[in-house]
C-alpha cells in the first residue's frame, strides 16, 4: 500500500491506494507547530493498517512556513573577501517602479554575521589566491561567540571549482561538529553569486528545523510500527529520501502545489492525453502549469516572497514552473479609486472567509458571487448560509456603485475573476507559442471545476478533466511520483568548435554522480532513468532556452540536432530564430528519476443506472450569455461510469461543484473522472 | 467625478476586462524583448520600454524596465503620426525607426525606438512601440556616450523617423548603414530584431482583441482606460496639500565647463492641476548633460506618479493634470545640436526638485534624497583569454534616503532606473577582461539621522589586459545628497583610478576615456542617501547595532549620534552632553 500525506494551511490530506488499486482519502486538521501530530492523526483517521504500508510519501509546508515566518535559526555566512555585502546589495532592482518608498527585502543574515575569507578563483575555476584556513578558524570562533546555529559558505565561481568551499566546510565541521553547514555548490552549481548565496543562506537557515521535523516524523512513524520506505516531496515534482531532505531542505518549498501539477501529468498519461494544462483553484490563489508532451517543466527561476511589487529572495533550485495569481474562492471583490471592479489579490482566507461562511466576513468574494448566481448551493456548505446577507454584501459594495442588479454584479465578479485567471492561463500557453486547442485542462482544488469549463471555452481548450477527489488531488499526485534529482552545472562553452571529449566527460560526471546518489538511497541502477537537457542561447543573449540532449556520446551530428531543436524552440517561444548565429551552452541539466512501482487504479464497477438516478434538484442558474436557465444538479457520488450529461448542468460533490455550460457535454469515465467536451 | 462610476456605452465589466487585456499585452511585449535581447543593458538592466498607444499616440499601457522612459513612447508615436499619417502614407506592415532626441526620440541616441502602426480592417486603430538602449550606435566613442562631446553629431547615428519596414518589406539599406557605422553590429542588430519581434506580438494581440470584442468595444475601452487613469490622478491630487512650493539645486558641471549650473522649480498644486515651472533654470550647456523637453517630461512624470499613485498601471490619462513649463534653450529643454548623451545628469533634477520641494510636506510618500545619478560606467578593451573586444555599459546602484519611519535602502538604482538589475560578478568576469576586486557597501557613515540614509557601493574593476579605458559620468559629485527634517546630508558619487604602484588618481565625477593598463583598477563609488530626523533621536541600541555591523564607526557613533561605545567590547559607555541635552527636552 502507498500512502501520501500533504500538509496544507488548514487541513492535512491523506490519499492511499491499496495493492488492489482501491483508493481512499482522509482529512484531518493541521496541527502547528507540531505538524507531525496532524500526520499521525490523519493516518488514524484513514483506518489503514500500518503493517501493510510499504511506501509513505510526504508533502509539507513546514519549510516554507519557517522561511516566511522567519522561524529559522541564527545563520552566519562566509564569503570571498570583498563580497560579504553581495547578500545585501542583491540585484538593486525596484519592481515597484514608481514607489520611492520601496522597501528592499532585508537579508536573512545581518552584516556582522557575514564574514570574509581570503580566497579567489577565476571564472574558469583557476585559483588566484589560496584559501586562508586560519581566517576560517577565526570566523568559527566568532560565530560560536555569537551563538550562530547554522553556517552558509558561498565563494565566487564555486560552480566551476568547489574545492575551496569543500575545504571550508570540512574545517568548520571539524572545529564545530554540531553546527549545520551548507556550501553553495551543494544546493546549486549555477553561476550568479547573489542568487547562489541567497539559496545557500536560506538552506542553512532552515536546515536544523527540517532535521528536527523529519526526525520527529520518522520516530512517530517508527513507533506506530511502520517499516515502509519514506519519501518527501520536492519542488521539482519528484520525491527524495528523508535523509537527503534534511541536507537540502530548500528543495521542499513547493512540495504541495507541484504534486498536483505532476499528478495532472500522470492522470493525463493514464487517459492518453500528454498535452495538459494543470489548473488548481484554492481559497486564495489560482495556479497553473503547462505540460508539453508529458514533460512537466522545471526551472530554477524561483523566489520566495517575490511579487510584482517586491523583489523577494531567490532560491535557485529546480521548481516546477507554476504561474500563480491572487484569485481564489475567497478573493475579495472591490472597486478601485478609478471606479473599476477588481477581484483579489486580497483574500478573506479561511477566517473570516466569504460572507457565506457566516464567520464575520463582510467583503463579497468569488464564492459569494457563485452562490448568488446559483452555481453553488447553500445546501452544499457546512454552515447555514444566510443568503440575504450574501446578497446584501454584493449589493452594497458592488451593485449600487455600478447602478446594477445584485445578479449582474455577481456575474461581473465572476467575469473579472475569470478574466484574471484567463490571463494567467494565456501566459503559460498562447504567449509561449502553444496552441490551446492541442491541450486538455485538468481542473482541481476547491474551485477548479467551477470555473474551468468557462475558461476552457474562452481559451479554446476542447476538453476538461475533473479528477476523482479533485480537492485532495495534490496528495494523489504524490502517490504517483518517482524519486527525482536534478543536476544542473553551469558550463559555458560556444557550440562552434566545442571540445566533444570534454563535453562527454562532463556529462558522464553528472551521470555517475546521479547513479551513485541513487545507490546510496537504495535504488538500483536499472531503475534510474536519466534525461539530459542543455540550456542554450544565441551568443550574446543572456536568457536561455532548455532543449533535450540525446543519450549516449555526443557527436558533431547529434549536436547539430540539438541546435536545430534550439532554433525551433526559440522560434516557438519568441517568434523568431537566428539561423547561422553562433550559439552557446550555459548549463548542462541532468534529471534523474529513481522509478518505483506504482499502483494500478481500480475502475468503477459498471452500473445500469442513468444520470437521472443522481439528480438532486433543478435550480435556476445565471449564465453569461444565456441568462437564467433551469439547470439540473447531480450528485457526483451517485454517477456511474459511462454516464453522460448535457449542459447546462451542475455536478456537486463535497467541497466541489462542476459547472457545465449550455452546449457542453460531460461523461464519467471508467475511473470516475469527469470528462467535459467543451464545444469550442 | 471621483466617487461616481463612469457610464460607458457597453457594460462596465466588459470594458474592464478589455482594459486588463490591454495591460497584459503590454507585459507580454515587454518580456519578449528581455528574453531575446543581445545586450546586457537590455536583458539585465532592462533599459527599455514597450507598449501600446491609441491611434493619436496616447499611451495605453507600457511595460517598463526603467521609469525614465515613461511617456517617451507617446512622443515617438506622435512624431510618426505627424510625419507620415497626415499624408496617409502609413501602411500596414510599416515599422518606423526613430532615435532623434529632438524629433520624438527624447533621451539620447543610444535609445532606439521602433513604432508599428496597427490596422484593423483597414483602419488605423493603435500603435505598438518600443524603445531600447543599444550598446552601440556609433559616434566618436565606444558605447556612444561621451562626457566631452560638444555636438550631437559626435554621439552616433541619428534615425530621424525613417521606415525600417515598408509594408512589411525590410529596407535593407538602413540595415546596411547601421551595420557599417556601429562598433558591435551583431549586438545592435540583434537587439533590433528582438524589438521588431516584440512589436509584431503587440500588433497580433491587439488585433486578436478586436476580433474577439469588436473594434468599437476596444476603442470604447481605450477611452475608459484613459479616463480611469485621469480619475486616479485627480483623486490623489485632491488629497495633496495645496499651495506653492519651491526648490533650488545645482548641477555639478557638464564635463567641459566648470559649473555649477543653477536649476530651480516653482510648483503649484491645485485640486485639478499639478504645475511644475522650471523657467529660470540654467541655459543649455556645452557638454553632453543637456536634456530635451521629452526627457524632462518623462522625469517629472516619474515623481508625479510617485506622489499621486505609484501602484497604478500607467497610461497617458494619468498625466492630464500635469503641466510642465520650461524655457526653450535651457538645460531642461535643449535645442539642436546640443549634445545629450549624458542627459540624465540634468534630467534627474527635474524629478529631484519636485521631490525636494515636497519631501517636508508629504513625508508619507517621499523620503530624503538619494544618489541622483544613473552613475554610468563604460569600460572597454580586450578579453585576456579570447582576445575579443568587450564593452561594459552599466548603471550603478547607490544609497537611497531615509524616510519618516525607516532607514534608507542601500544599493538601489536611481529613480530613473527601476526593474534594473546589476550584472553579477561571475557573469561580468566571464564576459569581460576584468577582475572585480570588490563589490561592497560604501560604509562612509554619511546620512546620519534618526533614520539613516542607505549606503552606496564600491565596485572595483581590475584591468586584465593593457589598453583598456573607462568612461564614467557620476553626477551628484560636487554636492552631497540632501537630508530631510534634521537628518544629515548623504555623501557624493565618485570614481578613482588605482595605479599599479598603489597611487590614486582622482576622485572624478566625469571622465572621458581614461586609459587603463593591466592591473590598474578603477574604483566606482556611489553616494550614501540622506538621513531623516535628528541623529540624536536614534535609539542607542540601533546605534550600537550599526557599529557592530560596521555601517558606522565608534567615532561616528559619538560625533553624530552622541553615543559613546567601547571599540573593543562594543558596550555603551555613556552618551554625550549634547545627546543628554536633547533627551532632556
Amino acid at each position: 500500500m502507498r500512502v501520501a500525506t500533504d500538509i496544507g494551511g488548514t487541513f492535512t490530506d491523506l490519499v492511499y491506494v491499496d495493492d488492489g488499486g482501491k483508493m481512499g482519502i482522509a482529512k484531518s486538521h493541521t496541527t502547528p507547530p507540531n505538524f507531525e501530530r496532524g500526520v499521525m492523526n490523519v493516518l488514524d483517521e484513514s483506518e489503514i493498517n500500518l503493517d501493510q504500508l510499504n511506501t509513505f510519501i510526504h508533502g509539507t509546508t513546514v519549510i516554507i512556513n519557517a522561511l516566511t515566518e522567519r522561524k529559522g535559526v541564527k545563520t552566519g555566512l562566509i564569503t570571498t573577501k570583498g563580497f560579504r555585502d553581495v547578500l545585501e546589495i542583491a540585484r538593486g532592482n525596484r519592481p515597484d517602479l514608481f514607489n520611492v518608498r520601496y522597501e528592499k527585502p532585508t537579508p536573512f543574515v545581518p552584516r556582522h554575521l557575514r564574514q570574509e575569507v581570503e580566497e579567489r578563483l577565476t571564472y574558469k575555476g583557476e585559483v588566484i589566491e589560496p584559501l586562508n584556513k586560519e581566517r576560517v578558524k577565526e570566523i568559527v570562533d566568532y560565530f560560536k561567540k555569537e551563538n550562530v546555529q547554522a553556517v552558509a559558505v558561498s565563494f565566487l565561481h564555486s560552480y566551476s571549482n568547489d574545492t575551496h568551499e569543500k575545504e571550508t566546510v570540512e574545517l568548520v565541521k571539524e572545529l564545530w561538529p554540531e553546527v549545520a553547514v551548507t556550501a553553495s555548490h551543494e544546493v546549486t552549481k549555477e553561476w550568479r553569486e547573489y542568487e547562489r548565496t541567497s539559496t545557500t543562506v536560506l538552506n542553512s537557515y532552515v536546515k536544523p528545523i527540517a532535521s528536527s521535523y523529519v526526525d520527529r516524523l520518522e520516530n512517530e512513524l517508527k513507533e506506530a510500527g511502520t517499516e515502509s520506505n519514506k519519501y518527501i516531496m520536492q519542488s521539482n515534482g519528484g520525491t527524495t529520501t528523508f535523509d537527503q531532505s534534511k541536507q537540502t531542505p530548500i528543495n521542499m518549498l513547493e512540495s504541495g502545489p507541484v504534486a498536483g501539477i505532476y499528478g495532472s501529468a500522470i492522470l493525463g498519461k493514464m487517459l492518453g492525453e500528454d498535452n495538459i494544462i494543470a489548473f488548481d483553484i484554492g481559497g486564495t490563489t489560482a495556479k497553473c502549469s503547462l505540460i508539453d508532451k508529458g514533460e512537466v517543466k522545471v526551472s530554477t527561476d524561483y523566489s520566495i516572497e517575490r511579487t510584482d511589487r517586491t523583489a523577494g529572495y531567490p532560491v535557485k533550485v529546480p521548481v516546477v514552473d507554476i504561474v500563480e495569481i491572487g484569485n481564489g474562492g475567497g478573493s475579495i471583490a472591490w472597486i478601485d479609486d478609478g471606479g473599476s471592479l477588481r477581484v483579489g489579490p486580497k483574500s478573506a482566507g479561511a477566517l473570516p472567509g466569504p460572507v457565506a461562511y457566516g464567520r464575520g466576513g463582510e467583503e463579497p468574494t468569488t464564492t459569494d458571487a457563485n452562490l448568488v448566481v446559483g452555481r453553488l448551493s447553500p445546501a452544499n456548505f457546512d454552515n447555514d448560509v444566510d443568503m440575504e446577507k450574501v446578497k446584501q454584501a454584493i449589493t452594497e459594495k458592488i451593485a449600487k456603485p455600478f447602478s446594477t442588479t445584485v445578479e449582474e454584479a455577481a456575474l461581473g465578479i465572476i467575469r473579472i475573476a475569470n478574466s484574471n485567471m484567463l490571463n494567467a492561463l494565456k501566459l503559460i500557453s498562447v504567449r509561449k507559442g502553444y496552441d490551446p486547442r492541442e491541450f486538455t485542462l485538468v481542473a482541481f482544488g476547491g474551485g477548479g471545476s467551477m470555473h474551468a469549463p468557462a475558461l476552457a471555452k474562452e481559451l479554446g481548450v476542447n476538453k476538461v478533466i475533473v479528477p476523482v477527489g479533485a480537492s485532495v488531488f495534490s496528495a494523489w499526485g504524490m502517490l504517483m511520483t518517482d524519486l527525482r534529482h536534478d543536476y544542473i552545472q553551469t558550463y559555458i562553452r560556444r557550440v562552434e568548435g566545442i571540445d566533444f571529449s570534454e563535453l562527454n566527460m562532463q556529462l558522464e560526471v553528472q551521470e555517475t554522480q546521479a547513479v551513485a546518489q541513487y545507490k546510496d538511497e537504495g535504488v538500483e541502477e536499472e531503475d534510474v532513468i536519466l534525461t539530459r537537457f542543455a540550456d542554450l542561447r544565441y551568443l550574446g543573449q543572456e536568457h536561455t532556452v532548455k532543449v533535450p540532449v540525446p543519450a549516449g556520446e555526443i557527436t558533431e551530428e547529434s549536436m547539430k540536432q540539438v541546435i536545430e531543436k534550439f532554433h525551433e524552440t526559440h522560434e516557438q517561444l519568441y517568434t523568431f530564430k537566428l539561423k547561422g548565429a553562433p550559439t552557446e551552452i550555459v548549463n548542462l541539466h541532468l534529471t534523474a528519476f529513481g522509478t518505483v512501482q506504482k499502483p494500478e487504479l481500480a475502475k468503477l464497477p459498471a452500473t445500469e443506472g442513468t444520470a437521472e438516478d443522481a439528480l438532486k434538484e433543478v435550480r435556476s442558474v445565471l449564465y453569461e450569455e444565456d441568462g437564467w436557465v433551469d439547470t439540473k444538479v447531480y450528485d457526483r457520488t451517485k454517477l456511474g461510469a459511462e454516464v453522460t450529461i448535457e449542459g447546462p448542468a451542475i455536478v456537486e460533490e463535497q467541497s466541489n461543484s462542476t459547472v457545465l455550460y449550455p452546449g457542453q457535454q460531460l461523461t464519467v469515465d471508467s475511473y470516475g473522472n469527469l470528462i467535459i467536451e467543451v464545444g469550442v | 467625478m471621483s466617487n461616481q462610476i463612469i457610464a460607458p456605452k457597453v457594460d462596465p465589466f466588459t470594458l474592464d476586462i478589455v482594459k486588463d487585456s490591454l495591460v497584459a499585452i503590454g507585459e507580454e511585449m515587454f518580456y519578449a524583448l528581455a528574453r531575446t535581447s543581445m545586450s546586457p543593458i537590455i536583458y539585465e538592466v532592462l533599459d527599455y520600454a514597450s507598449g501600446l498607444t491609441d491611434s493619436k499616440g496616447q499611451l495605453l499601457t507600457q511595460g517598463n524596465g526603467v521609469t525614465g522612459f515613461i511617456g517617451m513612447l507617446s512622443f515617438m508615436v506622435k512624431e510618426t503620426v505627424e510625419r507620415y499619417n497626415k499624408s496617409g502614407d502609413l501602411k500596414p506592415g510599416d515599422i518606423i525607426l526613430i532615435n532623434d532626441p529632438y524629433g520624438g526620440g527624447g533621451s539620447h541616441l543610444c535609445d532606439v525606438g521602433l513604432v508599428m502602426p496597427i490596422f484593423y480592417k483597414g483602419e488605423l486603430v493603435a500603435f505598438s512601440a518600443n524603445k531600447a538602449h543599444w550598446t552601440e550606435v556609433g559616434g566618436k566613442d565606444a558605447g556612444s556616450m561621451s562626457t566631452n562631446s560638444t555636438e550631437i553629431y559626435q554621439e552616433g547615428l541619428q534615425f530621424p523617423c525613417v521606415k525600417l519596414y515598408d509594408e512589411g518589406k525590410l529596407n535593407q539599406a538602413v540595415v546596411d548603414i547601421i551595420a557599417a557605422n556601429v562598433r558591435f553590429p551583431d549586438l545592435s542588430l540583434g537587439d533590433m530584431w528582438a524589438q521588431v519581434a516584440a512589436l509584431k506580438t503587440g500588433d497580433r494581440r491587439f488585433r486578436e482583441l478586436c476580433d474577439k470584442y469588436g473594434k468599437d468595444i476596444v476603442k470604447n475601452s481605450i477611452d475608459h482606460l484613459l479616463d480611469h487613469g485621469e480619475q486616479l490622478s485627480l483623486k490623489a491630487l485632491k488629497e495633496l496639500p495645496k499651495g506653492t512650493f519651491e526648490a533650488v539645486d545645482y548641477i555639478d558641471d557638464d564635463g567641459i565647463e566648470e559649473g555649477p549650473f543653477k536649476v530651480q522649480l516653482k510648483l503649484e498644486i491645485r485640486d485639478d492641476a499639478f504645475i511644475c515651472d522650471f523657467r529660470g533654470s540654467h541655459p543649455q550647456v556645452t557638454g553632453s548633460i543637456n536634456s530635451t523637453l521629452t526627457g524632462m517630461i518623462s522625469s517629472v512624470r516619474t515623481i508625479f506618479l510617485a506622489i499621486t499613485n505609484p501602484s497604478q498601471d500607467v497610461n497617458d490619462g494619468a498625466f492630464r493634470p500635469l503641466k510642465i513649463l520650461t524655457d526653450e534653450g535651457s538645460v531642461f529643454n535643449a535645442v539642436r545640436p546640443a549634445p545629450v548623451s549624458m542627459y540624465w545628469e540634468s534630467m534627474l533634477f527635474g524629478c529631484d526638485l519636485v521631490w525636494k520641494a515636497l519631501a517636508p510636506v508629504i513625508p508619507d510618500r517621499l523620503t530624503a534624497g538619494h544618489l541622483l545619478s544613473v552613475c554610468v560606467a563604460i569600460v572597454g578593451g580586450k578579453h585576456q583569454d579570447t582576445d575579443e573586444p568587450f564593452l561594459i555599459v552599466e548603471p550603478s546602484v547607490g544609497g537611497w534616503g531615509a524616510a519618516v519611519d525607516r532607514d534608507g535602502d542601500p544599493a538601489q538604482f536611481c529613480i530613473l532606473d527601476g526593474e534594473t538589475f546589476n550584472i553579477p560578478v561571475e557573469v561580468c568576469e566571464t564576459r569581460n577582461g576584468v577582475l572585480v576586486d570588490e563589490y561592497s557597501l560604501n560604509t562612509d557613515g554619511a546620512g546620519a539621522g534618526e533614520f539613516r540614509g542607505g549606503q552606496g557601493v564600491i565596485r572595483s574593476y581590475r584591468a586584465m589586459t593593457d589598453n583598456q579605458f573607462v568612461t564614467a559620468s557620476f553626477g551628484r559629485h560636487k554636492f552631497n545628497v540632501w537630508g530631510a527634517e534634521g537628518g544629515k546630508e548623504g555623501s557624493n558619487n565618485k570614481f578613482e583610478i588605482v595605479k599599479s604602484d598603489g597611487s590614486v588618481d582622482g576622485p572624478f565625477g566625469k571622465y572621458n576615456q581614461y586609459p587603463l593598463m593591466k592591473n590598474e583598477v578603477v574604483r566606482l563609488i556611489t553616494a550614501t542617501g540622506g538621513g531623516y530626523g535628528n541623529p540624536l533621536d536614534r535609539p542607542v541600541e540601533k546605534v550600537v547595532l550599526d557599529v557592530k555591523n560596521e555601517y558606522i564607526t565608534v567615532e561616528q557613533a559619538k560625533a553624530d549620534y552622541g553615543v559613546v561605545i567601547d571599540p573593543v567590547t562594543l558596550e555603551v559607555q555613556g552618551i554625550t552632553a549634547e545627546r543628554e541635552e536633547k533627551e532632556r527636552v
